[in-house]
């Protein structure tokens, strides 16, 4: 599923880019990347572009952009709440130290 | 006295982090302002005496990342790299440290001497939220300090442990990020390469193989021309397959995902915060501001008060600046006995200087307007709710507002657009500015629509005018964007930042600044064009005329004894006199040997001179007319002029109309030209954008004569 495919209200996770250039640079400079949940806020007066929340950040993004967003919807409930924020507690894969 | 022993320090961090406000509570009033050289990109640099040093603040732009992608980070980067700040103070936005920290990491990864400030100190604790700054500081490897600008908190210890970290006086090992294994295989991999070019003797290697990895093109640019770079590019591709294989991710993927974990276990171990934390602010007011009945409303509202503040208040100072140097010019002139020195002086110098002041008005309210919109987050939003009308003409929703501002004056509009990223979106909002009927094109509307269309009809021909420059201006943009400029815009992928309210002493420094750079500038190109159209409308003087006026003269006062009707007289004389003395100058025979080029639509020679002057600022269109019609200075509501027109036999409602649609289309006023050159940074574009408006103008005004003529 894509971003761009949520509707208002929805929570997702991301699961993947398929954005290129600087579109990818940003979204994952922004931490839209594996493993962030969101909640989709809302969409514009004219219907595009779509508002984000995750990680106390306000995301702003064309649906041609959202397009290129891979998530699935299966968002546990009261995880990275926008209107109550939460700690994010999930193990990351990586190997750092 | 010794003199201060210096310490330079670059302050880096996100937009909207509150890094101005601690630069501005850090060096007070002790600041200048220029530009990072090649770009329109605003330095600050600032300074502070404390405990015997000097330190030397330079406000680095806001940036989430270092990548090479815009030129704010480019800009960071490169000052980072080449200029060698003795420290780089990392504010970060406290209330929100997570992702703050992405730039931490690069600024680590960039080994230099790194001081975080933990900036909004006291949001943070108002919010409730809790930060270990001691075992923070372990992670991180350097030191951390709880600052708050707005309640001036924090500031002295910053500087003294910037003064600490200088001397060497710290006790905490520095920290280096480690990537997982297949990423610092490749590091290591192409590092060692790099080694073998010569060429990067000293440079960061570790930090540049990263970034070749990373797929950066700047590195790439740097490198690619190596005779390493044929192992590189295998090696990099050996580290796209195998990352591929094992994470079904690339490895720019995989070390912004390493940057990221490593930002997770940091606030997993050190930030605590509440749970279910209540609605913000920003919810609030966004859920009216950006709701999807109220927004455009509210938008187009504030965009009219703006628009308002700027011209409703900025007009009557704007005629004041100018009655100001008219009554200095009148007061000056009987001092100068020499004739050709007295109009150098009054008509050429103090009318120029004149002519650049009386745009400050306008500049200084509009970006108080502006800077209060973009410090108070409202800008991005304005962004949000019209990005995708604009965006169907391949501008950016971050156009809209210079756009509308260029219904006003073009020159705040034009230095308006450097709130927008890419340098493409911002050249072609910049080139579709003009399009926008400025506020002085208005008088020429007035006289030819008020002389040649009955009061009713006026109206709505002006409202046609204005749509036609929109119209054009939106399609002009679309032009330019799927051709010449590059068609890849600046991503809307872009923060709408937490509601906050603006300091009043940064919202009056930005507009300082802005009014301090197009009076240094801009002011300098403008005044001298303004005194060239003003040699040009004036020389050569034909001293036949001359002598036939005091023949004249003399004339009148020996034959008429009336003294109403001899000033009459002599008033008519002397507008003949400078008619001819017009028709005689350089303007003059502009306008005669560019006639043939105008004569297509409906324009003669009288008209070209206006169209010449008119360069100079549009309303002088209208004065010049008065004059060459052999009127004397007129008013826009002279109706004398009009008359004048209206019986003209070489005028009519399609000459009226094409003249119209002209002024509307042609270029610009060379002040407006001047800050677009200052603003693009070069002549081409300028060129190119002036050859374009003159065709257009052409073209559209000899379809409107044309067509006016044959319904007629």
């Amino acid at each position: 599923m894509r971003l761009s495919e949520l509707q208002v209200g929805d929570k997702a996770e991301v699961t993947g880019l398929e954005a290129e250039g600087s579109v990818r640079r940003r979204l994952l400079d922004m931490g839209l990347i594996s493993g962030t949940r969101f909640k989709v806020l809302r969409v514009a007066p004219l219907g595009d572009p779509v508002e984000i929340f995750f990680k106390g950040m306000y995301l702003s993004l064309r649906k041609s952009e959202a397009e290129g967003v891979l998530v699935s919807k299966n968002g546990r409930l009261g995880d990275s709440l926008p209107m109550g924020r939460q700690l994010h507690r999930r193990r990351n894969q990586g190997g750092v130290q | 006295m010794t003199p201060l022993q210096e310490i330079t320090v670059a302050l880096a961090g996100n937009p909207n982090c509150g890094k101005s406000s601690l630069f501005n509570a850090l060096t007070g009033s002790h600041q200048k302002v220029g530009n990072f050289s090649g770009v329109t990109i605003e330095k600050y640099e600032g300074y502070v005496d404390f405990k015997g040093y000097r330190i030397r603040f330079v406000d680095l732009p806001g940036t989430y990342s270092l990548t090479a992608y815009s030129p704010e980070e480019l800009v960071t980067r490169h000052y980072l790299a080449m200029e060698h700040p003795d420290i780089v103070v990392n504010v970060l936005e406290g209330p929100n440290i997570e992702r703050n920290l992405l730039l931490t990491t690069q600024l680590m990864e960039m080994e230099v001497e790194l001081l975080v400030a933990l900036n909004m100190y006291d949001e943070v604790e108002a919010q409730g939220i809790e930060i270990d700054v001691k075992q923070l500081q372990q992670l991180l490897g350097c030191h951390i300090i709880p600052t708050s600008a707005k309640a001036r908190q924090g500031l002295d210890r910053l500087l003294d442990h910037i003064i600490r970290v200088y001397s060497g006086d710290i006790e905490i090992r520095k920290n280096k990020l480690v990537f997982r294994a297949e990423i610092e295989d490749a590091v290591d991999a192409v590092q060692a390469e790099l080694l073998h070019e010569p060429a990067l003797d000293g440079r960061n290697l570790r930090w540049m193989a990263l970034k070749l990895l990373e797929n950066d093109r700047e590195v790439y640019q740097e490198v690619h021309q190596s005779p390493v770079w044929v192992k590189i590019e295998r090696l990099l591709q050996q580290a796209i397959e195998t990352t591929g294989k094992l994470y079904q991710a690339d490895p720019e993927i995989l070390i912004t995902e390493d940057r990221h974990a490593l930002i997770r276990g940091a606030m997993e171990e050190c930030v605590r915060i509440p749970e279910a934390r209540k609605r913000s602010l920003t919810d609030y007011i966004d859920a009216v501001v950006l709701n999807r009945v109220a927004g455009l409303p509210i938008f187009f509202g504030v965009v009219w008060l703006i628009f308002h503040m700027t011209f409703t208040l900025g007009t009557p100072l704007m005629d004041a600046l100018d009655l100001l140097f008219a009554s200095f010019a009148s007061a000056v002139s009987p001092l100068l006995s020499n004739e050709m020195l007295r109009s150098v002086i009054v008509d050429g110098v103090i009318a120029g200087v004149g002519g650049v002041l009386v745009f400050l008005p306008n500049i200084i309210l509009l970006f108080i307007g502006l800077s209060f919109l973009e410090a108070s987050g409202y800008m991005a939003r304005a962004a949000f709710v019209v990005d995708k009308v604009m965006h169907r003409f391949g501008l950016h929703g971050k156009s809209f507002i210079p756009m509308i501002t260029g219904f006003g004056c073009s020159i705040p509009a034009i230095m308006a657009t450097r709130t927008l990223k890419s340098p493409s979106d911002r050249l072609a909002t910049i080139m579709i500015i003009p399009f926008m009927s400025c506020g002085a094109k208005l008088p020429v509307y007035v006289l030819l629509a008020g002389a040649f269309f009955p009061p009713a009809v006026a109206a709505n021909v002006m409202f046609g005018i204005y749509m036609l420059g929109v119209f054009l201006g939106l399609l002009t943009a679309l032009l330019l964007k799927s051709t010449v400029l590059e068609k890849e815009s600046e991503p809307f992928v872009m923060e709408l930042p937490p509601y906050r309210w603006p300091t009043l002493s940064s919202v009056l420094f930005q507009s300082r600044v802005k009014a301090m750079m197009y009076l240094k500038k801009a002011g300098t190109v403008i005044l001298l064009a303004v005194l060239l159209i003003w040699t040009a409308s004036n020389f050569p003087k034909n001293a036949a005329i001359e002598k036939d006026l005091a023949v004249e003269k003399a004339r009148i006062e020996a034959t008429v004894a009336d003294e109403d009707a001899r000033s009459l007289e002599l008033a008519a004389v002397e507008h003949r006199a400078s008619a001819a003395q017009l028709e005689y100058s350089i303007a003059g025979r502009t306008g005669k040997l560019i006639e043939p080029v105008i004569k297509p639509l409906g324009f003669d020679w009288r008209i070209g001179v206006a169209l010449v002057t008119g360069l100079a600022a549009k309303e002088v269109v209208v004065s010049t007319m008065g004059t060459i019609y052999s009127l004397g200075d007129v008013q826009e509501e002279d109706t004398e002029l009009k008359n004048i027109l209206k019986h003209d036999p070489a005028f009519d409602q399609a000459t009226a109309l094409s003249l119209m649609v002209f002024v509307l289309l042609y270029i610009p006023c060379v002040a407006a030209i001047g800050v677009m050159k200052k603003e693009v940074g070069s002549w081409r574009p300028v060129l190119f954008y002036s050859s374009y408006a003159l065709t257009v103008a052409w073209i559209f005004s000899f379809i409107t004569y044309n067509a006016v003529r044959f319904m007629l």
